[in-house]
């Protein structure tokens, strides 16, 4: 083991074992790649009742995206007794004196991948279209959960107007972490704020990150746990919608949404799973939206990697290769002469 | 010297990806070694057209201030006339930030008042983008 992981894993170890009231022993420890928000671990302990697989999620010095963590937390313990697959949250620790910084502890869903590429590969591509059915039948569930049922309304705002106060937030964003000007940016903040649509009146938990990579899928094409929380909120459920359909997530294919199946098949099957009707103007509102989201996160990313003391990769990478992509995105979407190059006229 | 210092880095990205990272005894440090390989690809683009580009974006943007219909502004004018301190790039991307900032405010300018424009300004934001993309 690396000893300064093997040294966050001892100190994981004592910790559990004051808190559960008997002997952990570490046994393995790594670090999961592409966490972007929390540093992300792998952990196999061994107690009493035998080996146990945990995820530990431990805040950065320095993140792709500023998110409260007990949020995120609350979230997953709100979701967890739902039909919407989840890990099972364990232990969230805010006090740094343990790990240096603040943590959370879940119960690991072992035999999974998350990865994008690999469902273009064998044995993942043969079922994909059977994961993307399943995608987009558990984000059509989400959508019908009750807001007040979960018990997030206690930690959660809600919205008077979900679109505005989403454009309020993500436009506050971009003022805030811009190093250079943004025309594509300010543009479609304009186009947005000009062609606002009224609240649908559909108030839903929104994952706010649902997309291929943000779940883990096996080889025979099940989903068993929808990941990173850590954007959810309450809001019109279009969103999520809209964002898991971004061309980005299928780039640069985009035959298949998210790598997965056709986007009019992923929206029927919203549809029908959520009861809920896709009003045109609406969603290609929400499609503008969800781009310009994007764009905000890889600027914000941008901003934490030349100022920000963490130089993780995957910070640069956002920020420099994926601004260039929702750039292109948003031209293509709001240009009047758009040669739809990167985005499919919406709807 | 290396003469040919964009080539040199995509050589060095190809070497990290398929040479180094493959040896390298974690998942972490085998993804982090990968989007290094891609930045190293990228700044290897960049190093051999960020300038150029962005001088190009300023020739394409003082052009649309002189425009027909376009009101004039000290600011603008001000632009108009101005070059960039060096063509070191820190120096050029002061500039274009100038640039960009007054284009800005003409671009939400023209959207109510001069439609032609607004798309001549669309048609700038195309070449800015195609010009500025990564292709790996």
């Amino acid at each position: 083991m690396n000893p300064s992981l093997e040294a966050i894993g001892e100190r994981l170890a004592t910790y559990l074992t004051e808190c559960w009231g008997h002997t952990q022993t570490l046994t393995l420890i790594e670090q999961i790649p592409g966490g972007a928000s929390r540093e992300t671990y792998r952990v196999r302990l061994c107690g009493a009742d035998g080996e146990q697989g945990l995820i530990l999620r431990r805040d950065p010095t320095s993140s792709l995206i500023d998110t409260e963590r007990a949020l995120e937390y609350q979230t997953y313990v709100a979701v967890y007794p739902t039909e919407i697959p989840v890990p099972e949250p364990l232990v969230l620790e805010e006090d740094p004196q343990h790990l240096e910084r603040p943590f959370s502890v879940m119960r690991e869903i072992a035999g999974c991948n998350s990865a994008v590429a690999d469902l273009a590969l064998p044995p993942y591509v043969g079922v994909r279209g059977r994961i993307g059915e399943i995608k987009w039948t558990l984000l059509g569930k989400l959508a019908t959960l009750d807001i007040d049922t979960l018990g997030i309304t206690s930690f959660m705002e809600t919205p008077t107007h979900p679109a505005a106060h989403e454009l309020d937030y993500w436009a506050g964003v971009i003022d805030a972490d811009s190093l250079h000007p943004e025309p594509v940016a300010q543009a479609a903040i304009r186009w947005l704020k000009k062609n606002l649509p009224d609240p649908s009146g559909n108030l839903a938990l929104v994952h706010g990150d649902y997309r291929s990579g943000n779940f883990l899928y096996t080889e025979t094409g099940d989903i068993k746990g929808i990941l990173d929380w850590e954007m959810a909120h309450i809001g019109d459920p279009l969103e999520d919608l809209a964002w898991s359909l971004d061309p980005l997530w299928a780039w640069p294919e985009r035959t298949l949404a998210g790598g997965l199946i056709p986007r009019v098949d992923a929206i029927a099957i919203w549809e029908q799973v959520s009861g809920y009707r896709v009003d045109p103007q609406a969603f290609r509102w929400w499609q503008i939206f969800a781009s310009l989201k994007g764009l905000a996160i890889w600027i914000s990313s941008t901003e934490n990697f030349t100022n920000g003391t963490t130089k993780e990769p995957i910070l640069a990478v956002a920020g420099w290769l994926m601004t260039d992509r929702h750039n292109r995105i948003l031209v293509d979407r709001l240009s009047p002469n758009s040669a739809h190059l990167y985005a499919e006229p919406v709807l | 010297m290396i003469t040919t210092p964009g080539k040199a880095l995509g050589d060095l990205a190809m070497k990290l990806a398929l040479s180094i990272a493959p040896e390298t005894s974690s998942a972490y440090a085998m993804a982090n070694t990968g989007m290094i390989a891609v930045l190293l690809q990228a700044l290897g683009q960049d190093s051999e057209r960020a300038v150029a580009n962005r001088l190009a974006d300023i020739v394409e943007i003082k052009a649309l201030f002189t425009a027909e219909g376009v009101p004039n502004t000290t600011a603008r004018e001000t632009f108009l006339h101005r070059e960039p301190q060096s063509l070191r790039l820190s120096d050029v991307m002061t500039h274009h930030a100038e640039g960009l900032n007054l284009l800005i405010e003409l671009h939400a300018w023209a959207e109510a008042n001069n439609p032609k424009l607004d798309q001549s300004i669309w048609s700038f934001l195309l070449n800015h983008t195609e010009r500025d993309k990564f292709d790996w």
